[in-house]
């Protein structure tokens, strides 16, 4: 194919290389092979709640909701009706960093689930037509009578159901502390008054400037033949001269010198808490590897060291859950220690984990856990590989979020280099018992 | 697949599939008795990662997380499940593992371990959903233990013995029927002498289930949850459904994608989301066991929108009681909801789950070929008939709301 440019990129525990296409466009286009009966076709886009503000705060997440409202070829849900006539999962998800849109389908006996699919995907992703009547009214969401609700209002119910998640609460009063000035800490959805008020107007602007060629990535996976498919993906794909624009960057924020503590109140019976610390930019593969490492000994799994110390081991049970995550963000990560426990030994849960923190940054890992923590990120690795929609969704992070697969290769090879100076060293310098941000969810009766 | 029966009679499914890195184990040990207290069997299967003879419960931790070998026990309605997920080089040892749970389980920890589950239970409890969700299948499967939710076991566990548990146990173990699945880049001339390994001692019987018949639902039972700072009502409504072995399970399959248990495109997610705005989540859910089963629809929405979306159930219930659905809606369906299960064995741990679960049901790991051909020839006569054998009868509905909503829909008397 003219203009085309082929990587080849060796990917473990898949048959063949990933072959990624990038087109003069800049769109690019991924082919992983993956024996079996289903095959996913999705589209990555780099943008999310990172490229928000203040006033548009959700519209990354409500686009992604109005992209499935018809295009000048299908009108509002045929898109749904024909490929879930046919067995697919249709859906799409929005993040701080980006957005994507996915169908998994059985591959059927001959090409015609592969080229509807794709076509509609194409579709759906380049000629969105978003229609007033669809958005729904603007409204006042003061105002308790109105009477034609559209999908403002379901997305509006979306924010309803997570206020109703503690765990979700917890979660947005971390995340909002942990940043200053940068993007991330928005909540991704918005919230009410954004969007029962955002103009069509403004939604089409923002779809115009971040949905370029350059900014999406269309993965394929299946048992395919990539001679076949690649041509007609790049047709289906006509950008049709859409320009593209650099995307915006923003300054890195720094962790919190104090730590900051957050209590809010709920009517639950439980309390929830959260530790969050800022960990590094997703590029950074090795650092983030030995986080996801320290964040995997730390709390995964019934092996770990809080589960062992603050529940299994605990002379009095204080906890009732305790674990952690490392999530991944382009411009710095997350490390969190979530934890539920009895409300009336509050100090007790923060000090607990604080004195596990301070004893990882003091004393290091053990062989035998680095060596647990290398195979354990092997076999996760393992594990996303067996289906076509894990497939896509790593290959989809990884183009997105760092721009390159490669960092598939580096990553393996982090998780064999890593020591234990090296983990020691990163603990110490993200893991401070000083630095952390802390919010805590309790009960009602609690509140002074 | 290829079944095969193991000395002491546990019927055996292996699949390979090659070029696959890790190989799934799924173990089933059929319920043959109601539990004398609330509890014990979900305290039982916690107590299973609790230490052997041969393994402090931290040894078994370690082994496991070091060797990256996923456990999960379950306790279902009708059986308990142990499923196993390796990389393939470590199958033996994944088996030994296993084995010795089974064997050797000391159950210790035992008084630690409940104030450990009533904590993760209440944790769960506030969750307004969660909390709903529990007194909705309290209701529907009112005095019958597939009705037993956490706030139950939270009141009841404290009253478990050692020696009821240990009792329970020794019936399960010895007596009831067993059967196990295999799914992975396996030899079956390497994998069959490991089971006969590690499985021998275990016995298999096929015993008479002795538990308690699901009575009829004979009137609509309405239950409330006053919650005032909840920003949604979360509401439940169910049927009682046949069981997986009736004569109605593909039209009811059907019925079901018809109605909302699948993707953008149901009635319900169609009416009551995409043209009313209702709500998020909204879907249909049919859920088959051996005694019984039921049917039911969830939706969670603002709570000034109760009797909207009450209104808008009982709209499309009546609906596809009254109005025989079209050749294309019926078409869609099937292709559809046959199209959907090739994700239900997409990895080998679904796979080897599926097929475990068709045999322990004694349906044969190859019901999946006969069911699809059930859904192929439902007719649309069957959707309506099945709709108004099952709908016509008495319903159980649950809604969590803050207390004056649940006035306002006529719930609940100032």
């Amino acid at each position: 194919m003219k203009n085309i440019k082929k990587t080849l990129i060796k990917y473990p525990y898949l048959e063949k290389p990933v072959e990624i296409y990038e087109r003069e466009c800049g769109h690019k286009i991924v082919f992983a092979y993956k024996r079996g009966s289903l095959i996913n076709i999705s589209s990555w886009v780099k943008t999310g709640s990172i490229n928000e503000n203040d006033e548009n705060n959700g519209i990354s997440h409500f686009l992604e909701h109005l992209m499935f409202k018809g295009t000048n070829k299908h009108k509002a849900g045929e898109f749904d009706r024909i490929l879930e006539s046919r067995g697919a999962i249709v859906n799409a998800a929005t993040w701080k960093d980006y957005t994507f849109y996915y169908v998994t389908i059985p591959k059927g006996s001959d090409e015609r689930n592969f080229n509807d699919t794709l076509d509609l995907h194409a579709d759906m992703m380049l000629d969105p037509i978003i229609p007033d009547n669809e958005i729904g009214e603007p409204f006042d969401i003061e105002n308790p009578n109105i009477k034609t609700k559209r999908e403002r209002h379901v997305v509006i119910e979306e924010i309803r159901m997570r206020k109703d998640q503690p765990w979700t609460k917890v979660y947005n009063q971390t995340n909002q502390n942990m940043y200053t000035t940068h993007p991330y800490k928005r909540d991704v959805i918005g919230n009410e008054q954004i969007i029962s008020t955002i103009t069509r107007e403004c939604i089409l602007d923002y779809y115009r400037t971040h949905y370029t060629p350059n900014n999406i990535t269309t993965i394929i996976v299946g048992e395919l033949n990539p001679d076949e498919i690649i041509p007609k993906v790049a047709k289906a794909f006509d950008f049709k001269g859409r320009k593209n624009r650099e995307n915006d960057k923003y300054k890195i924020d720094i962790p919190t010198q104090t730590t900051k503590y957050v209590e809010t109140y709920s009517r639950i019976n439980t309390g929830f808490l959260m530790f969050g610390y800022l960990g590094a930019q997703a590029i950074d593969i090795k650092t983030c590897t030995i986080l996801e490492m320290l964040a995997l000994i730390l709390g995964q799994g019934q092996s770990s060291r809080l589960y062992q110390e603050l529940i299994e081991k605990a002379e009095k049970q204080i906890f009732n859950i305790v674990s952690t995550d490392y999530y991944h963000f382009r411009d710095g990560g997350n490390l969190f220690i979530q934890a539920n426990f009895k409300p009336n030994e509050k100090e007790n849960a923060i000090n607990l984990i604080k004195e596990q923190i301070h004893k990882i940054c003091t004393d290091g890992i053990t062989e035998k856990e680095l060596k647990k923590a290398k195979k354990k990120l092997k076999a996760g690795f393992a594990e996303n590989s067996e289906s076509v929609s894990d497939i896509a969704e790593t290959i989809g992070f990884y183009m997105t979020v760092c721009n390159k697969l490669e960092c598939v290769e580096e990553y393996m090879h982090a998780i064999e280099e890593i020591t234990l100076e090296d983990i020691k060293n990163i603990s110490q310098s993200y893991l401070d018992i000083n630095k952390a941000v802390i919010s805590v969810l309790m009960p009602e009766s609690y509140k002074k | 697949m290829e079944k095969y029966t193991l000395t002491n009679g546990i019927r055996t499914i292996i699949k390979r599939n090659k070029n696959t890195p890790r190989t799934a184990i799924a173990l089933y040990f059929k319920l043959n008795n109601d539990e004398e207290k609330s509890g014990l069997y979900y305290l039982m299967i916690q107590l299973f990662y609790q230490g052997t003879k041969n393994r402090t419960s931290e040894q078994l931790a370690n082994e496991l997380d070091e060797n990256a070998i996923d456990l999960n026990i379950e306790k279902k309605a009708d059986y308990i499940r142990f499923k196993l997920l390796c990389l393939n080089e470590d199958i033996n040892l994944a088996l030994e593992i296993l084995q010795d749970i089974i064997e050797n389980s000391t159950f210790n920890e035992f008084e630690k371990e409940i104030i450990k589950i009533k904590g993760e239970f209440e944790s769960d409890l506030d969750s307004a959903k969660v909390k709903a969700q529990d007194e909705y299948y309290r209701t529907i499967f009112k005095n019958h233990p597939y009705g037993i939710g956490r706030k139950e076991v939270i009141e009841q566990i404290s009253k478990i013995t050692k020696e009821d548990l240990l009792k329970a146990y020794e019936e399960i173990k010895n007596y009831g029927q067993k059967n196990i699945s295999i799914a992975g880049d396996i030899d079956k001339e390497i994998i069959i002498p490991l089971l006969e390994k590690h499985l021998c001692n275990i016995k298999n019987t096929e015993l008479k289930d002795n538990r308690k018949k699901v009575e009829p639902l004979n009137k609509n039972i309405v239950s409330i949850i006053e919650k005032e700072d909840a920003n949604q009502a979360q509401i439940f409504m169910g049927w009682r459904f046949p069981n997986i072995y009736s004569e109605d399970y593909a039209t009811i399959i059907l019925l079901n994608t018809i109605l909302g248990s699948s993707g953008l495109s149901s009635r319900l997610f169609l009416e009551l989301r995409e043209k009313q705005g209702l709500a998020y989540t909204v879907r249909s859910v049919y859920e088959p066991f051996i005694l019984s089963g039921h049917f039911f629809v969830y939706i969670a929405t603002e709570p000034k929108n109760i009797k909207t979306s009450l209104n808008g159930f009982d709209k499309e219930i009546n609906k596809i009681m009254t109005e025989i659905i079209s050749d294309k809606e019926l078409e869609e369906a099937k292709n559809n909801a046959i199209g959907k299960r090739q994700f239900y064995s997409e990895t080998n741990l679904l796979e080897a789950s599926l097929s475990g679960y068709y045999e322990f049901l004694g349906l044969g790991f190859d019901y999946e070929e006969k069911l699809i051909d059930s859904i192929k020839n439902v007719t649309k006569e069957q959707i309506i008939e099945t709709a108004k054998k099952y709908f016509a009868e008495s319903s159980a509905l649950c809604v969590l709301a803050p207390r004056k909503y649940l006035i306002e829909a006529d719930l609940l008397k100032i």
